[in-house]
C-alpha cells in the first residue's frame, strides 16, 4: 500500500482530460445559467413574500419553504423524473434537436434534457434561499427610504427596484454571495442525474483507468479555483463597491500613468 | 396678503383622523395661499406632522377633504397619486437621503425614473442646486460621508429638483446640531417668497417670525390659532398658544420637541 505513486497523467493526457475539460465548461455553463435564474426567481418570489395580497404570500411562502426544506438531490429527481416527462413534447424536441450553440467539444452537448433539470433544481433550490437573504436585507431598510420616494413620485414596483432592491443586496451581499458559490458547488450533484459537469467526468475516469484519488484532486482543484475567482469577481463587482473601486482604480491608473511618464 | 383674491394652493376641508379614540386632527379647516410661507407649530403630539402629510397622503384621513390647486385629493389612487406627490416636496427631519445613492444621484433618481428626463440633463440641473445649496464639491459624496446639515441641504436640492408648487418641512432641523442650524435655514431662507408655497413645521421660532406669513398653532389634533407672526407673537389669543409661547420663547430653547 505504501508504493502508491500518483500518476497526473492517466488524468492529465488524452480522454481522461478531454472529459475534465468539458466538465469544466459545463460546470461554468450551469453555474452561469443557474444564477441568472436563480436571481430572477428570487426576485419573483421576495415580490411574493413582501405582496400585499395574501394569497401571493402564502404562496411564495409555500415555496420557498418547500425549496429551503428539501434535499436538493430529491429535487434533482424531482424534476428529471416526475416534471420533465410531463413538459410538452415540442419542448422536450427543441431540447434535444441540433442547434448552433449545442455541440461542445469532445462530444459534449450544452444543452440536454439533463441540463434543463440541473437548471431547473439549482435555480430554484438556490432562488428560494436568495429570497430569503433578500427579504433579511430589506427589513434591514429603514421604512423612511421608501416614504422618500413615494413623495417623490415614485411608484410601488419603481420604489422597490431603484430605492429599496439596491439597499437590500448592499445589506446582504455576503450571504448572497455564499448562496451563489452554494449553487456553484452543488451542481456536482447534477452528475446524479446524468449531467456531464466535473464530478461526474471525474467518475468516467475512475472507471476508465482508476485514477480515482487524482482525479478527484485535479476536480477539487477546479472547484476551489472556480469558487475563489467566482468569490473575487462577485465581491469587487458587487453593489455599493462600484463607484469606490472605480475611484481607486482612476488613482491607481493615474499613478501608474505618472510613473510612465517619469521613466520615460 | 389680500387672502380671498389669492389661488389657494392647500385647503383643509373638515378634516379628521383618528387612531381608535385618540382624535390625531379634529376637524381642520384651513387654506393656504399660493406662494405663502406657513409656519406650523405646537407642542409635541399636537398633530402638525401629521397634518402636513396628509397633504401628499403619506397619511391618510378619516373624514374631510383635502384640495390641492383646486383639486379634491381624496380619492386619488395609483398614478394620479403619484402625480400629486411629484407636484409636492417634501423635507423630512432625518433627511432620508437615498443611502446607496450619492449626493448628486440622490437628486438625479427622480428626475430621471419619475420625470423621464435624459441622464445628462438631470445632472446639469443637479449640479446647478448643489451649488445653490453650498455643496458644489459634494455631488460624489454618500450621505454617510456628509454632516446632517450637509445631508438636509442636499435633501433640499433633491426636492427642489422636481420643480414642486408646494414644498413640506417636517422639523427640517430638530435633528441637527445647533451649529447646523444657520445654514439649512439659510438654504430654507432663499426660497420664502419665492412663489412656492412652503408650509413648515418647526421649533425655530426666530425663523417663523421672521419668514412666515401666518403661524398655525396647534395642539391636541385642533388648529387653535392663525395668526400674523407680529399678532402671535405679541398677543396670542388662545390661553394653550399663551402657554405654549411662555414655555418656548423665554430661553429659546427647543427642549419642548
Amino acid at each position: 500500500m505504501n508504493s502508491f505513486h500518483f500518476d497526473w497523467g492517466g488524468v492529465l493526457t488524452g480522454s481522461p482530460a478531454a472529459w475534465l475539460v468539458a466538465g469544466l465548461v459545463n460546470t461554468i455553463l450551469i453555474t452561469v445559467t443557474g444564477t441568472f435564474v436563480a436571481s430572477l426567481l428570487a426576485i419573483v418570489l421576495l415580490l411574493g413574500r413582501t405582496s400585499s395580497a395574501h394569497y401571493a404570500r402564502y404562496l411564495a411562502q409555500a415555496i420557498v419553504m418547500g425549496f429551503r426544506n428539501t434535499p436538493l438531490l430529491v429535487q434533482l429527481f424531482f424534476w428529471y423524473f416526475a416534471v420533465y416527462p410531463a413538459l410538452p413534447e415540442w419542448f422536450r424536441d427543441w431540447v434535444i434537436a441540433d442547434h448552433w450553440f449545442s455541440p461542445l467539444p469532445f462530444g459534449f452537448r450544452c444543452i440536454s434534457p439533463e441540463f434543463v433539470c440541473a437548471c431547473l433544481g439549482l435555480s430554484w433550490f438556490t432562488g428560494a434561499f436568495l429570497a430569503e437573504e433578500l427579504r433579511a436585507g430589506l427589513k434591514a431598510v429603514p421604512l423612511a427610504q421608501s416614504e422618500a420616494a413615494l413623495t417623490q413620485g415614485f411608484s410601488h414596483w419603481k420604489t422597490f427596484r431603484y430605492i429599496l432592491l439596491p439597499q437590500a443586496m448592499r445589506n446582504a451581499w455576503q450571504p448572497i454571495v455564499g448562496q451563489y458559490l452554494n449553487l456553484m458547488k452543488l451542481s456536482s450533484l447534477a452528475s446524479s442525474i446524468g449531467f456531464a459537469e466535473i464530478i461526474y467526468s471525474t467518475r468516467e475516469i475512475e472507471s476508465f483507468n482508476a485514477h480515482a484519488i487524482e482525479a478527484y484532486a485535479v476536480g477539487t482543484l477546479l472547484y476551489l479555483i472556480l469558487g475563489l475567482l467566482m468569490g473575487q469577481l462577485f465581491v469587487s463587482f458587487g453593489p455599493g463597491q462600484i463607484k469606490r473601486n472605480n475611484v481607486v482604480a482612476r488613482v491607481a491608473l493615474s499613478g501608474f500613468l505618472h510613473r510612465l511618464r517619469f521613466l520615460s | 396678503m389680500s387672502f380671498s383674491h389669492a389661488n389657494i394652493a392647500v385647503e383643509f376641508r373638515h378634516l379628521s383622523k383618528s387612531y381608535g379614540d385618540f382624535s390625531a386632527l379634529k376637524n381642520i379647516d384651513l387654506k393656504i395661499a399660493a406662494g405663502e410661507v406657513v409656519v406650523v407649530c405646537g407642542p409635541s403630539g399636537s398633530g402638525k406632522s401629521t397634518l402636513i402629510r396628509t397633504i401628499n397622503r403619506l397619511e391618510s384621513y378619516d373624514q374631510g377633504d383635502i384640495l390641492v390647486s383646486g383639486q379634491s385629493t381624496r380619492s386619488l389612487r395609483g398614478r394620479d397619486l403619484q402625480q400629486l406627490r411629484t407636484g409636492i416636496g417634501f423635507v423630512f427631519q432625518q433627511f432620508n437621503l437615498y443611502a446607496h445613492l450619492t449626493a448628486r444621484d440622490n437628486i438625479t433618481i427622480a428626475l430621471v425614473q419619475v420625470l423621464g428626463l435624459s441622464k445628462r440633463v438631470a445632472e446639469e440641473r443637479a449640479d446647478v442646486l448643489l451649488e445653490k445649496v453650498g455643496l458644489p464639491d459634494k455631488g460624489d459624496h454618500f450621505p454617510s460621508q456628509l454632516s446632517g446639515g450637509q445631508q438636509q441641504r442636499v435633501a433640499i436640492a433633491r426636492t427642489l429638483a422636481m420643480e414642486p408648487s408646494i414644498i413640506l418641512f417636517d422639523e427640517p432641523t430638530s435633528a441637527l446640531d445647533p451649529e447646523m442650524i444657520g445654514e439649512v435655514l439659510n438654504v430654507i431662507r432663499q426660497l420664502a417668497h419665492t412663489g412656492i408655497t412652503m408650509v413648515v413645521v418647526t421649533h425655530e421660532m426666530g425663523f417663523a417670525r421672521e419668514l412666515a406669513d401666518r403661524i398655525v398653532f396647534m395642539d391636541q389634533g385642533e388648529v387653535l390659532e392663525v395668526a400674523s407672526p407680529e399678532q402671535f407673537f405679541s398677543q396670542a389669543q388662545h390661553p394653550r398658544a399663551q402657554r405654549f409661547l411662555q414655555q418656548i420663547l423665554p430661553s429659546h430653547s427647543s427642549a419642548t420637541s
